[in-house]
C-alpha cells in the first residue's frame, strides 16, 4: 500500500497561484472555492522586509479531526493516506468544517452550476459552446474510485455537501501527480509516496529538515514543508482574504 | 369533585377569543417560518449569513446551531424538575411539575426541528443517520441521547405522570372524553395501581438524572473536543453546557409558572413558596455559571496564547464585545433581581428601594457611558482595524443594553416587594444570556479562531434566519397553547 504524501518547497515557491488555477480548472470547484490556497505574507519593518509564500493543499491528516467527527463517515481516510469525501453520502452538516484547523473545506452554499464562473448555456456563448459539455467537465470526475468505491473525485457537485482538496485522486490512481503539483513552473509541489525510499518526496524529507502545519496539534498532516518556517505572528498576510459567494 | 363534576378543570376545553387570537398570530409566524424555510431549501444556504470558514472569512456555523443548544438546554428544566419532585419529595412544587415536562418535551422537538434547517441536504440527513451512524462522532451522542432517548424517557414520564388524571377526567361527559379513555387506558386508580405507578416514575426519575448530564455534556463535548478552534477546546465546555442548560431551562419555566398563575387564577396553587424555591435554585446556577465564566476568561487571558487572546479581545472590546456584555450584564441583573426580594428577610433593615428617578439617571449614565465608549473606539485618532465589525450595530447594541438597564432597575423595588415579579425578571433575563452566550460560543470561534492567518471573520444573520428560529419559537409556543386545551397543565388529583 503506498503511502501518499506532498512536500512543499518554500525556498521555491514565488506565489505565482498556478496551483490554484491549475486546481480549479482540473477539478471544477465553483467561485470562491480554493481548495489550494497560496498565502502571502510579509515580515519584518521596511526597508528590511521580507515575502513569502506558503501554499495551502488539504492535509490530509493521519489524524484528521475532520474524519473523527464525521457523524455518516462521508469523511473518511483511505489506506493510502487520501482524505476523501464521499458527496454521495454528505448530510452537510458542516462539522467537518468547523472541526479543520487549517479551513480547507468548502461548502456549496448554492448550486454549483449557478456558481461557476463561466455559465456555459449563455445565450451569448451558445453559437460556440453549441451543445458539448464544458471542457472542465472531466469525465473521470464522475467515477467511483478507491478500494471502497465511492464517489469522492472533483468539486461542484451539488448543493448543500462539502468539497474540499482530494489530492485529485481521479489522477494519482492512474499514475498521474495532482493536478497542482504537475502545474507548479517551479517544482515547489513534489508528490510521491513515502513508503518508497527512492522517491522524490522521501529523498527531499531525508536531506532537508521540514515542517508541518499546527503540528502541535497532534493531526499529523501528510504534507510536509521543506525550506522555510511556519508562519507566525509576525507573518502579516499581504492582503485581506475575503472570497465571498 | 363536587363543583367540578360538569366543567373540566384549568379552562381545557374553553376557547376564549383571546386564545384563537393567540393562536393565529402563532400560526402566522410559523407560516412565515416555513416561508423562510422555503426560500432556503429553494436557493440553498447561500440565502443565510453563513459562510465558509477561512479564505471566506465566515461562520459556517450559527444561528441554527446556537438556537438547537439554546432548545436542548431549556429541556433541562422538566424533566429535572420532575426527578427533583420524585426523588426529594418536593411535594410543594408538584403543581408546576407537568408544565414543565412539557416544557421539555416541546423544547425537544424545536431542537429536532432546528438542527434541520442547518443540515445542506435535510433528506440525506434523516436517512444517512441512520444507515451510517458513526457513534465516534459527537454528533452522535446529539442524536442519540439527546434527541432521541432523552425525548423518549420524558414522553414515558409524562404520558405515566397523566394517566391518574385522565382516569379521572374521563368520567365527566365531554367532547374530550375519549382521548382522556385512551391516555387513562384501563387505569382505575386503586391503591395498588397507585402504587405501582409511583415506583415506576421514582424509577424512571433514578435513570433521568443520569441521562441528563449525559446528554447536556454530548453537547458540551461538541464544542469542547475540537483542538483546532479555540475558544471552543476547553474542559469547561460540557459542564458549562449542563449549568447553562439548568439556567435556561429554569428561568423559562418560571416565566411559564407565572403566566399560568396569571392566565388561570391559580394563586393558592401557583403558591410564592413555588417561585422563591426556584428562584433560589436559578440564582445558585447563575453564580455557578458567572464563576465559570471568569475561570475561563482567566485562563485565556492569562497564558498569552495569541488566538486565545486575539479571541477574548473580540468578546470583551470587539465586534462581540455588545453580545457579551448585554449577556453578562443580563445574568448580573438577573442574579440581583433574583436576590432582591431575600434581602429583607436576610438583613433586619428595610431594603433601601431605588428610587424610579434614580434608577432611570443610573441607566443613562450606563447608556452614556457605552456611547463614549464607543465614540472612543472608532474615533479617527485610532487605526481601524480590517474585520472589526461594522459600527452601526454596535452602537444600536450598546444604546439598546443602557436603555434595558434603566428599564430593569426601575423595577427593582417591584422586585423586592414580589418574589414572582422577581422570578419572571430573572427568568426572561437569563434567557436573554443564554442565547447570548450560545452565540457568542458558536460564532466567535470560527471568525476570529482561526489558527492559521486568514485574518478575521464576520457573521450576521439574516433575515431568513431570523424568520425560522422565530417561526421555531411560534411552533413551540402553539404546542403548548394547544396542549393547555386538551388537558390540565396541572394534576387536578389532589382535589378530590
Amino acid at each position: 500500500m503506498p503511502k501518499y504524501a506532498m512536500v512543499i518547497d518554500l525556498d521555491r515557491c514565488m506565489g505565482c497561484r498556478a496551483c490554484m488555477e491549475a486546481c480549479k480548472v482540473e477539478n471544477n470547484t465553483p467561485t470562491a472555492h480554493f481548495w489550494m490556497y497560496v498565502f502571502r505574507f510579509e515580515e519584518g519593518h521596511y526597508p528590511n522586509t521580507h515575502v513569502w509564500f506558503l501554499p495551502r493543499p488539504c492535509m490530509h491528516c493521519d489524524n484528521a479531526p475532520c474524519v473523527k467527527v464525521c457523524p455518516v463517515g462521508a469523511r473518511y481516510k483511505r489506506e493510502d493516506g487520501l482524505v476523501a469525501t464521499d458527496w454521495d453520502r454528505c448530510i452537510g452538516c458542516r462539522y467537518c468544517e468547523v472541526a479543520c484547523p487549517y479551513g480547507v473545506n468548502f461548502f456549496n452554499w448554492k448550486d454549483p452550476r449557478k456558481n461557476a464562473y463561466l455559465d456555459w448555456d449563455d445565450a451569448d456563448l451558445r453559437p460556440r459552446t453549441d451543445g458539448n459539455s464544458p471542457p472542465y467537465r472531466n469525465p473521470d470526475l464522475d467515477r467511483r474510485y478507491g478500494k471502497e468505491g465511492r464517489r469522492t473525485a472533483g468539486g461542484g457537485r451539488l448543493r448543500g455537501v462539502i468539497e474540499k482538496c482530494t489530492f485529485c485522486v481521479h489522477r494519482v490512481e492512474r499514475g498521474l501527480k495532482p493536478a497542482c503539483v504537475a502545474n507548479c513552473p517551479a517544482f515547489a509541489l513534489l508528490f510521491g509516496d513515502l513508503e518508497d525510499p527512492a522517491s522524490e518526496v522521501s529523498q527531499v524529507l531525508k536531506r532537508k529538515p521540514s515542517f508541518r502545519l499546527l503540528e502541535e496539534l497532534g493531526t499529523e498532516p501528510r504534507v510536509y514543508y521543506v525550506g522555510g518556517h511556519p508562519p507566525h505572528p509576525e507573518s502579516k498576510p499581504v492582503e485581506e482574504i475575503v472570497a465571498r459567494v | 369533585m363536587a363543583t367540578r363534576t360538569e366543567t373540566l378543570p384549568y379552562g381545557v376545553g374553553r376557547f376564549t377569543a383571546g386564545w384563537w387570537l393567540l393562536l393565529a398570530v402563532l400560526a402566522v409566524l410559523v407560516g412565515w417560518g416555513l416561508y423562510a424555510y422555503s426560500r432556503q431549501l429553494a436557493e440553498g444556504l447561500v440565502v443565510t449569513g453563513l459562510r465558509d470558514i477561512g479564505s471566506m472569512a465566515g461562520a459556517a456555523w450559527g444561528l441554527y446551531i446556537a438556537f438547537d443548544i439554546y432548545f436542548v438546554g431549556v429541556s433541562f428544566a422538566g424533566i429535572t424538575m420532575a426527578a427533583l419532585i420524585r426523588l426529594l419529595r418536593l411535594e410543594e412544587l408538584r403543581p408546576v411539575s407537568r408544565m414543565a415536562e412539557l416544557l421539555t418535551i416541546v423544547a425537544l422537538i424545536l431542537a429536532a426541528f432546528s438542527v434541520l434547517p442547518d443540515l445542506g441536504q435535510p433528506v440525506r440527513g434523516i436517512v444517512n443517520l441512520l444507515r451510517y451512524a458513526r457513534p465516534q462522532s459527537p454528533f452522535f451522542g446529539t442524536f442519540t441521547l439527546v434527541i432521541s432517548g432523552y425525548l423518549f424517557a420524558s414522553l414515558v414520564y409524562f404520558y405515566l405522570d397523566g394517566r391518574r388524571d385522565a382516569a379521572l377526567l374521563a368520567r365527566i361527559p365531554s367532547p374530550l372524553q375519549g382521548f382522556y379513555r385512551l391516555w387513562a387506558a384501563g387505569y382505575r386508580d386503586t391503591p395498588a395501581e397507585r402504587e405501582r405507578h409511583h415506583r415506576t416514575a421514582f424509577w424512571l426519575a433514578i435513570a433521568i438524572v443520569p441521562l441528563l448530564v449525559t446528554a447536556h455534556s454530548t453537547l458540551g463535548f461538541v464544542f469542547g473536543i475540537q483542538s483546532g478552534r479555540p475558544g471552543w477546546f476547553s474542559t469547561l465546555q460540557a459542564p458549562a453546557f449542563v449549568v447553562m442548560a439548568g439556567v435556561s431551562g429554569i428561568g423559562l419555566l418560571l416565566v411559564i409558572a407565572a403566566v399560568f398563575r396569571h392566565v388561570l387564577g391559580e394563586r393558592e396553587r401557583l403558591h410564592e413558596g413555588i417561585f422563591r424555591w426556584l428562584g433560589g435554585l436559578l440564582a445558585l446556577l447563575v453564580l455557578v455559571y458567572l464563576y465559570f465564566t471568569v475561570a475561563e476568561l482567566l485562563t485565556t487571558t492569562y497564558t498569552g496564547h495569541e488566538v486565545e487572546v486575539r479571541l477574548t479581545l473580540a468578546l470583551l472590546n470587539g465586534p462581540y464585545a455588545w453580545l457579551f456584555w448585554v449577556s453578562m450584564g443580563a445574568l448580573v441583573l438577573a442574579l440581583a433581581s433574583l436576590v432582591l426580594p431575600y434581602v429583607p428577610s436576610l438583613v433586619p433593615v428595610r431594603v433601601p428601594s431605588f428610587q424610579p428617578a434614580f434608577a432611570r439617571a443610573a441607566g443613562l449614565a450606563a447608556a452614556g457611558a457605552g456611547l463614549v465608549l464607543m465614540i472612543y473606539r472608532h474615533s479617527p485618532r485610532l487605526v481601524p482595524v480590517a474585520g472589526a465589525g461594522g459600527p452601526e450595530p454596535e452602537w444600536v447594541g450598546w444604546v439598546l443594553a443602557g436603555l434595558a438597564v434603566v428599564f430593569v432597575l426601575s423595577w427593582f423595588p417591584l422586585f423586592a416587594r414580589s418574589v414572582v415579579a422577581a422570578g419572571v425578571a430573572g427568568g426572561l433575563l437569563v434567557n436573554v444570556a443564554a442565547v447570548g452566550k450560545r452565540l457568542l460560543i458558536v460564532v466567535p470561534s470560527q471568525t476570529h479562531g482561526t489558527l492559521l492567518p486568514y485574518g478575521p471573520g464576520s457573521y450576521t444573520p439574516t433575515w431568513v434566519e431570523y424568520s425560522v428560529v422565530a417561526g421555531l419559537f411560534a411552533l413551540g409556543t402553539l404546542l403548548y397553547t394547544l396542549f393547555v386545551k386538551v388537558f390540565p397543565i396541572m394534576e387536578v388529583a389532589e382535589e378530590r
